[in-house]
């Protein structure tokens, strides 16, 4: 049993000690683009590989200026913690620009978004005033939450019974499916994905909230950086790759050109 | 479902990774703790008492913002992306010895006056005393209320994200995300169930061993 111990102790050790030798900056640049891992289409895992809309355009750009690329899944709550303490170079995960235009460096947009909202088929909602006493679910310091926060949807948030925040969309889901929320507003493209093949349990409400951008967010003053990827990202616009990983991932209609 | 297996099985050696790491260094820790908190030093132990007082009374998950981004936001030390993973076992190491030490502390507290005075007139030192008779008696005293402790700790792990550390439950968040199903949060919470079941039953083994005199 010791012995099996001490081998069990040694085997994790090294693994740890891999782990972190891994993480030490390599001879070329790294590019570490922080992102929500649980927001596809923009970022997500699939079969343990990250993979996205956001993530495929920051692979290229990295590839494009021979940077070596560290997507690192972060806890959406301390994004800001980790873009100023210089954990990650940018954020780029479905990062709405609208409210935040002063607290980053940003990108030029390049994705229409709005915000909408998600019900379940046999709720019987079908309009922003059948809202009214319901509850309504959104993401913690999402672009939906702040949309509700802000004066233009002043009314109909007062109207709801309760906003309630999750701290990731697959649980609000759940939430909506069991019944104990009775809306989900969010991103649209995210609406798509998490509505598609479950059409006959959720639909998207035709109205919609706000009308915004995504940007690539970088931290407050570091145009270099920005400036760089933006023309890697212009380039990429301009040469079809963009439209090309868009088609791929169901945004065609999104994306600005 | 078996490439769903397999990344969990990934993300469960970073849970067992932490696990295992942050045992072998607060346990130990814990005793040094201990020892502080009951030191004759006044300084000492009012230091330890701080100390354990801070770390039972304030959330762990908070800890571990402290601890990852503290040295950047408080002394401007930026430590990079590959501290991460030592500042989760740094976390979890000072939360855990804290609470070891208040278990440890319990032990000894509990060995009778007597056994001291009858070790030194058998000519035992005080270190003699406590390595040879007062330490093999508080590791057979606390070991329940440290097989608790452990056994909370496997399930504290999933607390690793908040520094995007991905151990296994955030797979699972990811996988059922992408997915759109709850089975990654079934099969995460049978991984921890087994986890804790062997762990478990390894404490119950080594408690019946240790249980000599009866």
């Amino acid at each position: 049993m010791k012995k099996f111990f001490a081998l069990l102790l040694a085997t994790l050790m090294v693994v740890a000690l891999a782990a972190c030798s891994g993480s030490t900056p390599a001879e070329t640049k790294t590019f570490t683009v922080g992102f929500d891992q649980d927001f596809p289409p923009y970022g997500y895992v699939e079969n343990g590989e990250f993979a996205g809309f956001d993530l495929d355009l920051a692979r290229e750009v990295a590839a494009r200026n021979g940077w070596t690329i560290q997507l690192t899944p972060i806890n959406w709550d301390a994004k800001d913690f980790e873009l100023d303490s210089g954990a990650i170079d940018c954020i780029w995960n479905g990062f709405t620009m609208n409210g935040r235009e002063d607290a980053y460096t940003w990108s030029k947009p390049y994705i229409d978004n709005s915000q909408v909202i998600v019900v379940r088929k046999d709720s019987g909602i079908s309009t922003f005033d059948d809202l009214a006493g319901k509850v309504v679910a959104v993401q913690t310091d999402s672009s939906a939450q702040a949309a509700l926060n802000s004066d233009d949807c002043a009314d109909l948030a007062a109207s709801f019974a309760k906003t309630l925040t999750f701290a990731e969309y697959n649980t609000a889901f759940m939430e909506l499916e069991a019944g104990s929320v009775d809306a989900i507003a969010m991103d649209i493209g995210v609406a798509n994905y998490q509505v598609a093949g479950r059409e006959d349990q959720f639909v998207i409400l035709d109205q919609t909230l706000v009308a915004e951008q995504y940007g690539i967010g970088f931290k407050l003053g570091n145009t270099a950086l920005r400036d760089t990827v933006q023309k890697t990202y212009d380039a990429m616009l301009a040469d079809g790759t963009v439209a090309k990983l868009a088609e791929k991932y169901g945004l065609s209609d999104c994306v600005i050109d | 479902m078996q490439s769903m297996l397999l990344q969990l099985a990934e993300g469960m050696a970073t849970s067992v990774a932490i696990f295992v790491l942050t045992l072998l260094f607060s346990l130990p820790l814990g005793m040094l703790v201990a020892l502080a908190r009951m030191s004759k030093s006044r300084l000492l132990s009012g230091l330890m008492r701080i100390y354990i007082s801070i770390m039972r009374g304030t959330p762990l998950m908070l800890q571990l913002l402290v601890v990852f981004f503290g040295p950047y936001y408080l002394l401007r030390v930026n430590l990079g992306s590959g501290y991460r993973f030592p500042a989760v076992i740094l976390a979890f190491v000072i939360n855990y010895a804290a609470y070891f030490a208040e278990s440890y502390r319990g032990g000894i507290a509990s060995m009778p006056r007597g056994q001291y005075e009858a070790a030194q007139v058998l000519g035992y030192s005080r270190a003699q005393t406590f390595a040879h008779i007062i330490l093999p008696q508080v590791v057979k005293r606390v070991l329940p209320s440290v097989t608790n402790e452990v056994i909370t700790l496997v399930k504290d792990t999933s607390l690793a994200f908040v520094l995007s550390v991905t151990e296994m439950f955030t797979i699972a968040k990811a996988i059922a995300a992408a997915e759109k199903t709850m089975i990654p949060y079934l099969a995460a919470g049978i991984f921890y169930y087994v986890f804790n079941f062997v762990v478990a039953m390894l404490m119950e083994r080594l408690e019946h061993r240790l249980n000599y005199y009866r």
